[in-house]
């Protein structure tokens, strides 16, 4: 069986190499050009026209669009937002998901129900969370109002939602409190990705379990946790569900994130030609930031 | 990937033995420091446990009441009087067969989204070709793309295949959608994976495609598992696509249940609240059967096999 | 997501639709029989038929006999079928209508799939594929379906901007002539002129109107003697009164910012009528929404932020998630200024404490401004609440004349029968039709009524009525100024812009 194996040359193992690729690959890249890489062209196009969507007639305009959301300080203070975002998402969501793997990794079987407890919120639908942070939040009978309240011994209101700055972190701290369980399986899924043999080599030569997980897991983990990290960038700078649900972008446009207001644009006010330029624009914003990311990333990697 | 080459050896584990336990009076320290670790762990673990819990039990507990009475007494505030109509509202106005159609949906869209990623990964992970790096690239970029630019391209094209106000309509955009990240994902996983493995089944005389289903697919078990849970929750929660290539009641899914309660000046949040209860159950057992699966380390048995 | 529609309506006493006979008269248009209150139906009939209308250009509209008005009666249990109706003859052949609204629930969705119902069974050849839409989404879909060539034939929509520019981009059937020419139900004026864009009659209405009045909570008013304002001096010393009680005078959750917007409307309607807005509508002759009604609302409300008369937090809450409701509920509140459709919401969830505890009142009057004679009667709110619009259209562009014929039939006569408007009344929504005033029995959906009726004139809410990027703007000042992050002035300035540049692009 393995004769050809041993007979081949290197140029006809390449091939067979590319072949075998090109096997692997095309049921993914057919589906994905379908239905992904194509709609992304086709937003391209319609950014060169000023549409309202639905008309038969699109007026092309070139780079007019284009020229305009350079100039569009509601679409940059959106970015902002969004970068502002994925900073905080980062450094929340990444290192709390570790802690909680970890505690999970090094407390073994019967943690489980801690486990099962803090996936929790990752099973909510964007509706109930943020329908019940709305009220746990609400400076009338709220959570967080009535709590204050108590400490400070008289009627003590926070808002958390409804002021510029407070809101935008508030979001930020509710998205946390989604994602982090994602990351938490995540990096439960990469211990459980380690060689146990390791581990068992580990403890023979008498390291406790800190020094292991410390000295040798989470350097092992390096692959895991730079795909996380760029998950989070990615999934940061286009996040729309929750924040539409719970604040449009609003009040007055503090919480605006690239996908809210490419939405408003498109699908409300009659603006596709535009908003498929903030889109597009948003897409270029993002592939740059998350190459750039792995650009970085990786260097340090192979030092 | 340099440090697969450090997987099996132990030297880095002497390394700390022999630097941390010279004597017995810092051996006694770290034993202390651990105990403080552990009590320090424990508590961040209860508050993270309450943090999480309260939402979740609030969700359930206002499911057990009457609009009013949740308005009146607050949110925060256990049900009184228990009002269960709401589950008999939910149950009788078709609330099953929403659920059977979000099953199918899901699971169809799931297995062959596990396939296709397992698939492209492979090569993208373990494989040299020249245009490696470029299609991995596109492949990350694609991720970036927000889903709403898709909804009108994918509408037109629903429309023309036939496949509009049916299930098969929605399969080809969750598939495709879920996988630029788990090609992403599963290439990180697969990378993982020592290539001796490889090389050793290669040496037993198997060809690549014998190679990914015996070796590489088993071995990306905890990668697909993850990604079973990450696009297994957002396809069941799923609405946009759901909302706009699903217009008969009898052919939607659950997510589009909860428009059965919401009307244009109208809204009965306890009932949605009884329907998101309903629709996340199935997820928490699914989750309490097969989170096992997810500690398992499997590398041991691989190469001792 | 409240849409507003709205419209300017002349009240009954001025002029008067018309079609005075036009079957108008006929079954579809008469009060249900159900309060069998005869009397105030044939008064009703003859204020609405008393005048004749302006603007029907269509001479071939016939005079009409009031006998119908009687036959209805009897008729109401009928159904709508009678072969002496003047309506289009429809056609034989087989025919399929896709039909969009957004009944998702009861009561509006049992009310509506049986008017559909009816017409199916009178019309067995023609399928109507009723479509129930989620309101949340319902203009991304709209948006998906027309640029696919896949828009529904009968759509609603909540007239304002976006039914113009269906209109324009080749969506909405100018339905002008045929509203003229055959039977229709006696929609009140400003309903007719909700339907209507650049003289052209556009949809056929079908939701029922929704007023914009004060909610209050009568036990609290009683317990601290305050009796119902008349005018806006006398609101602020209620407010004074309450505040001093330890009550939260208002009810508002500003996070969804057309709530707080009807504060403003209802500060520059009583200021200064419709003169200013419809002024800065323009940014012709001077007019701004930096000019005095605009600053004199903007201060008013700011001096009552101050003051305390909202809610802390009040761009935090949402009326999305019935916040403000709740406010009432707990009692920590005593007034909310809100939709009519709050009648029916409030209602449902617990009857027994509406009644014992809700009253309305119309929004009190500006004394100074009245003095100087502006008038006080200009109202806010919408007078169709839904209409249909028609997407008939064949291949080639030309209207297809078959299918629009039979949408017109359902919308005129199925939609808005007695049946119908029965159905619509029993779940507290009033239509938009001659009459129909008189039949109210729920004395709170009186009062809004009755300040709908005496109207000179409804403004329809901001948030509809401006085009949609100036709507976005409008909202964000509406949370500014209830933060008090911007002055009146530059709030009146924020808007300006946005319009001024809304002007220029059109």
């Amino acid at each position: 069986m393995d004769k050809s194996n041993n007979v081949g040359l290197a140029q006809a193992k390449a091939r067979s190499t590319a072949k075998a690729a090109t096997v692997f690959l095309l049921p993914a890249l057919l589906l994905i050009t379908i239905f992904i890489v194509y709609p992304v062209i086709d937003t391209f196009v319609i950014s060169g026209y000023k549409w309202n969507g639905i008309s038969a007639d699109r007026i092309f305009v070139g780079l007019d669009n284009w020229k305009a959301l350079l100039k569009d300080a509601m679409f940059w203070k959106s970015f902002q937002h969004n970068l502002i975002v994925m900073v905080f998402s980062i450094l929340l969501q990444i290192p709390i998901g570790m802690l909680l793997a970890t505690f999970l990794d090094a407390g073994g079987k019967k943690f489980n129900i801690f486990k099962i407890i803090w996936f929790l919120p990752y099973l909510m639908s964007s509706v109930a969370i943020a329908f019940l942070f709305i009220y746990a939040l609400a400076t009338n009978g709220g959570l967080i109002s009535s709590l204050a309240t108590i400490f400070n011994g008289k009627r003590t209101t926070i808002d958390l939602l409804g002021t510029a700055p407070n809101a935008l972190y508030t979001v930020i701290g509710v998205m946390a409190w989604q994602f982090t369980p994602f990351y938490m399986v995540y990096f439960i899924a990469g211990y459980g990705n380690i060689d146990t043999t390791i581990y068992e080599a580990a403890v023979i030569d008498g390291a406790t379990r800190g020094q292991y997980i410390r000295l040798i897991a989470i350097p092992l983990l390096g692959p895991i946790f730079k795909t996380a990290c760029t998950m989070s960038l990615i999934g940061s700078l286009k996040y729309f569900d929750m924040i539409w649900n719970m604040t449009q972008g609003g009040p007055s446009g503090s919480t605006e994130l690239m996908a809210t207001y490419m939405y408003k644009l498109s699908f409300q006010q009659f603006n596709m030609g535009y908003g498929s330029c903030v889109a597009a624009g948003m897409f270029i914003l993002i592939t740059a930031i998350a190459l750039l990311f792995n650009k970085v990333f990786k260097v340090k990697e192979d030092y | 990937m340099a440090q697969n080459n450090n997987l099996h050896g132990c030297t880095m584990a002497a390394d700390i033995n022999s630097m941390e336990k010279t004597n017995d009076a810092d051996y006694r320290m770290s034993k202390i420091k651990s105990r403080i670790a552990w009590t320090i762990a424990t508590i961040f673990a209860l508050i993270q446990l309450v943090l999480t819990l309260t939402p979740f039990f609030f969700m359930i507990m206002n499911s057990f009441r009457k609009q009013f009475d949740m308005l009146q007494q607050g949110v925060f505030h256990l049900p009184d009087p228990w009002y269960f109509n709401n589950y008999v509202e939910v149950v009788t106005h078709g609330f099953f067969g929403y659920f059977f159609r979000s099953v199918v949906v899901v699971a169809i869209s799931l297995v062959l989204m596990l396939i296709i990623s397992a698939f492209a990964a492979y090569p993208l992970a373990r494989m040299r070709f020249r245009l490696n790096g470029l299609i991995y690239a596109m492949i990350v970029a694609m991720m970036a793309v927000p889903m709403h630019v898709t909804l009108i391209p994918i509408f037109k094209l629903t429309t023309t295949v036939g496949f509009y106000d049916s299930l098969k309509a929605l399969i080809g955009p969750y598939v495709a959608f879920a996988l630029p990240m788990s090609v992403f994902i599963l290439t990180a996983f697969m990378k993982t994976i020592p290539r001796e493995i490889e090389e050793s089944a290669e040496i037993d005389g198997c060809n690549r495609y014998q190679n990914f289903f015996m070796m590489i697919l088993p071995l990306s078990k905890s990668g697909l598992s993850t990604l079973s849970i990450y696009n297994g929750v957002s396809m069941w929660n799923e609405f946009a696509f759901a909302n706009t290539l699903l217009i008969t009641p009898s052919k939607k899914t659950l997510p589009l249940a909860l428009g059965q309660f919401k009307g244009e000046h109208s809204l009965d949040i306890p009932i949605i609240m009884a329907v998101l209860t309903l629709s996340v159950l199935p997820m928490i057992t699914l989750f309490i059967i097969f989170q096992d699966k997810l500690v398992k380390g499997m590398m041991a048995g691989a190469v001792k096999g | 997501m409240k849409k507003k529609v709205f419209a300017t309506f002349l009240a009954t006493a001025l002029t008067v639709t018309s079609i005075v006979g036009c079957g108008g008269g006929s079954t579809s248009t008469t009060a249900p029989a159900s309060g069998g209150d005869d009397t105030a139906k044939t008064e009703a009939t003859e204020t609405t038929e008393a005048t004749d209308k302006a603007e029907s250009t269509d001479a071939a509209e016939k005079t009409e006999s009031t006998d119908t008005a009687d036959a209805t009666t009897e008729e109401a249990s009928d159904g709508a079928k009678t072969s002496d109706k003047n309506i289009p003859t429809l056609t034989t052949e087989p025919l399929t209508i896709t039909l969009w609204d957004i009944a998702t629930e009861d009561p509006a969705k049992s009310t509506q799939e049986s008017a559909v119902q009816r017409f199916m069974a009178d019309y067995p050849n023609i399928t109507v594929n009723q479509v129930h839409q989620q309101n949340d989404n319902y203009k991304q879909q709209l948006v998906v379906a027309m640029s696919s060539g896949q828009a529904p034939n009968m759509y609603i929509h909540w007239g304002g901007g976006p039914m113009a520019e269906y209109y324009k981009s080749g969506f909405a059937n100018d339905i002008t002539d045929m509203y003229a020419k055959y039977d229709h139900p006696d929609f009140i004026d400003a309903a007719v002129a909700q339907s209507t864009y650049d003289g052209k009659m556009l949809a056929i209405p079908f939701g029922g109107l929704s007023g914009c009045d004060i909610f209050y909570n009568k036990t609290i008013f009683a317990e601290q003697g305050i009796e119902v304002p008349e005018t806006i001096d006398d609101l602020e010393a209620a407010c004074a009164k309450l505040k001093e009680a330890g009550y939260t005078p208002f009810a508002l959750a500003n996070a969804s910012k057309w709530t707080g917007s009807m504060y403003y409307m209802y500060l520059v309607a009583r200021h200064s009528g419709n003169d200013e807005f419809d002024a800065a509508y323009t940014q012709e002759n001077g007019g701004s929404f930096t000019s005095p009604a605009f600053i004199y609302a903007a201060e008013k409300i700011q001096d009552w932020v101050k003051k305390g008369y909202f809610p802390d937090g009040v761009n935090s809450l949402t009326a999305d998630d019935n916040q403000d409701r709740a406010l009432l509920y707990d009692g920590s509140a005593a007034m909310m200024l809100h939709g009519s459709w709050q009648v029916a919401g409030i209602r449902s969830d617990n009857e027994e404490w509406y009644n014992e505890n809700i009253g309305v009142f119309r929004f009190p009057e500006d004394s100074e401004a009245k003095a100087n004679g502006v008038p006080q009667n200009v109202e806010i709110g919408t007078a169709i609440g839904n209409g249909f619009s028609f997407n008939c259209f064949k291949e080639d562009g030309s209207v297809d004349q078959d299918m629009l014929d039979a949408c017109y039939v359902l919308a005129t006569q199925y939609y808005n029968d007695d049946t119908y408007n029965q159905m619509q009344m029993e779940s507290g929504n009033i239509p938009s039709i001659k009459g129909f005033d008189a039949q109210v029995d729920d004395p709170n959906n009186r009062v809004v009524v009755d300040v709908f009726f005496n109207a000179s004139n409804v403004q329809l809410w901001y948030d509809q009525y401006l085009p949609a990027s100036v709507t976005e703007v409008h909202k964000n000042c509406m949370t500014e100024l209830f933060g008090l992050e911007k002055t009146p002035e530059e709030i009146g300035q924020e808007q300006d812009e946005a319009m001024k540049k809304a002007i220029a692009e059109q």
